[in-house]
């Protein structure tokens, strides 16, 4: 008895082992810089001394008197507005053009979409920088829409869609895959164009991949930062400054670090409350099948 | 009847043709461009290089410090990938068997689960910080414990959910045969994880070699930067030669895109099965 009563504890102890190493990098990477912004957002700190004070909600409330804050929240909503219906549309329709093809085409398909996102946001940016600005004005005589304040968050969310489409893609062909046939043969049997079969069919049984897609696509948006820095650095004049690029610049070119964490906080606490009500809101209008 | 099929058929064969032209042009312009000297890109944009020209190549690689970002990338990729799977598998496996019995576990999966919502920008900051004040700045180390640390949370969770589809019969049998924790895990369940495993790995190996925001921030000098960082500095320095710029970068994507080749089930199997994150 008493040996076995040591046996279990020994594989309640292990279990908790086996969490401990993943458990401790977690905490050094994540849990702890999380509390320890939340600490930093109190102060003034300005990211390169080693001593700061703290300054109560001062920060919070700069906020509201901050004029450059405006523009790079307008931005991010703009970047998410636009991002999410043009990445939807685009990677709907291309898991359509792959699932409409025989086996074989529609896997080269599908690996042809696939392949740049393997490409780094760094490398997208300058391959499409070079596009914009060169092949544009030569092939068609036009100037970089990236120099244009009103064109060039659309020209980013372009590369964006070619960089990463492929991955939203999937998730569409994976969920048009799951798709009884026989559903659709009843819907011919009865009369139905393409048009209402895709409305009454395709639409709402691809509810759970509209629901993953358009909250990762919202949020990614929301965040926008490696591709715009390496595009624009938020040019021109701040017309593509996202709010994550406002918190880089002031660690690094204002010096307030402290500030900067208060409105990292204030955002991420914005991007969690929108992503929880857009996949609430797919996940009440999911059929069952 | 053939003849209304053939309209829609004609239409999606257009969309697609110009679908598989957006996603091919730029890399095809890349690759070509890399092949020209700076006379016949000047001369024209659009047309082929009249030799395979390899002075971009070699020229880009030489002044990009090619090799030494590419050993940097390398030694903070592939460490750090095998931390992950090496944790993430352990921890996964004891979430999925013990979170019925202990409270603690099943509060450690779902912490794990709401730190996926977190976005960077609020430990930006911070972990700038934390890698000042331990002097962990421009260290590849500092920076292996950092990508591992902010990958295990998701790699847990893959994990967990492929370890509750695995039956527990094998690991009962192997209980009665007297075998310990250690050896059970490594012995018997590990290899039995190897389709998640290969996910997980090729996921990780692809983001981290791509990784540009955190490296940004904790690799600041010239000797320790990613091929990622490497190639936005550069091309900020170089905007005008584009041949050697892109002769550079294109070296630098044959890694993932070796990657992606071989273990393209993976990565596919992967995402379709809902891994995926930003």
């Amino acid at each position: 008895m008493k040996k076995r009563r040591g046996h279990v504890t020994a594989t309640k102890l292990a279990a908790y082992l086996f969490l401990l190493p993943g458990f401790l990098f977690f905490c050094f990477s994540i849990l702890i810089p999380f509390f320890m912004g939340i600490h930093i957002a109190f102060t003034d700190w300005n990211g390169i001394n080693y001593d700061y004070n703290y300054v109560g909600f001062q920060n919070f409330i700069g906020m509201f008197k901050d004029q450059r804050i405006a523009q790079p929240i307008r931005n991010s909503l703009v970047f998410a507005l636009i991002g999410v219906v043009a990445g939807t549309v685009f990677s709907l329709g291309m898991a359509l053009l792959a699932n409409s093809r025989e086996a074989k085409a529609g896997k080269f398909v599908r690996t042809v979409f696939f392949i740049p996102v393997c490409f780094s946001a760094v490398l997208t940016a300058f391959i499409w920088k070079f596009i914009y600005k060169e092949v544009f004005f030569n092939a068609f005589g036009i100037k970089s829409p990236l120099g244009n304040p009103d064109w060039v968050i659309p020209a980013i969310i372009l590369m964006g869609l070619w960089n990463s489409s492929g991955i939203n893609m999937l998730i569409y062909y994976s969920g048009l895959k799951n798709i009884p046939t026989d559903l659709y043969e009843a819907a011919m049997i009865d009369g139905a164009s393409t048009m209402q079969k895709f409305r009454t069919i395709t639409l709402p049984l691809l509810t759970p991949a509209f629901s993953v897609c358009v909250t990762l696509t919202l949020t990614s948006y929301l965040r926008e930062f490696a591709m715009t820095l390496s595009a624009t650095e938020g040019g021109p004049g701040g017309a593509s400054r996202t709010l994550a690029i406002y918190v880089y610049e002031n660690l690094y070119k204002f010096s307030k670090a402290g500030y900067g964490q208060a409105v990292a906080l204030v955002f991420a606490l914005f991007c969690i409350l929108l992503g929880n009500a857009v996949s609430r809101f797919f996940r009440k209008r999911e059929v069952e099948m | 009847m053939k003849k209304k099929l053939k309209a829609p058929y004609v239409i999606s064969t257009v969309f697609l043709v110009l679908a598989l032209i957006f996603f091919i042009a730029p890399i095809f312009l890349a690759v070509i461009t890399s092949f020209k000297s700076p006379m016949e890109i000047a001369e024209s944009i659009l047309a082929l290089p009249k030799s395979l020209n390899l002075d971009n190549y070699a020229d880009g690689m030489k002044k990009s410090d090619f090799l030494r970002s590419l050993r940097n990338s390398a030694t903070i990729t592939f460490p750090s990938v095998f931390l992950i799977v090496l944790f993430s598998s352990m921890g996964g496996y004891s979430i999925a068997r013990n979170s019925h019995w202990s409270k603690l576990i099943r509060s450690m999966d779902s912490l794990y689960l709401a730190s996926l919502m977190i976005p960077f920008q609020i430990l930006m900051i911070p972990v700038y910080k934390i890698f000042k004040n331990l002097g962990l700045q421009n260290n590849l180390m500092g920076m292996i414990l950092m990508l591992t640390g902010y990958s295990i949370a998701y790699a847990t969770y893959l994990y967990v959910g492929f370890v509750k589809s695995v039956p527990r019969e094998i690991e009962e049998a192997a209980l009665i045969d007297g075998c310990g924790p250690l050896q059970m895990f490594f012995r018997i369940v590990f290899p039995l994880l190897k389709p998640i495993t290969a996910t997980v790995a090729a996921l990780h190996v692809m983001w981290l070699w791509n990784d540009f925001q955190i490296s940004i921030i904790l690799l600041q000098r010239d000797k320790v930067r990613t091929l990622t960082v490497k190639q936005f500095y550069f091309f900020g320095q170089y905007t005008a030669e584009y041949g050697m710029a892109f002769a550079a970068s294109i070296v630098a994507m044959i890694p993932v895109v070796l990657v992606f080749i071989l273990l393209q089930k993976y990565i596919v199997a992967g995402i379709s099965a809902g891994a995926v994150k930003t």
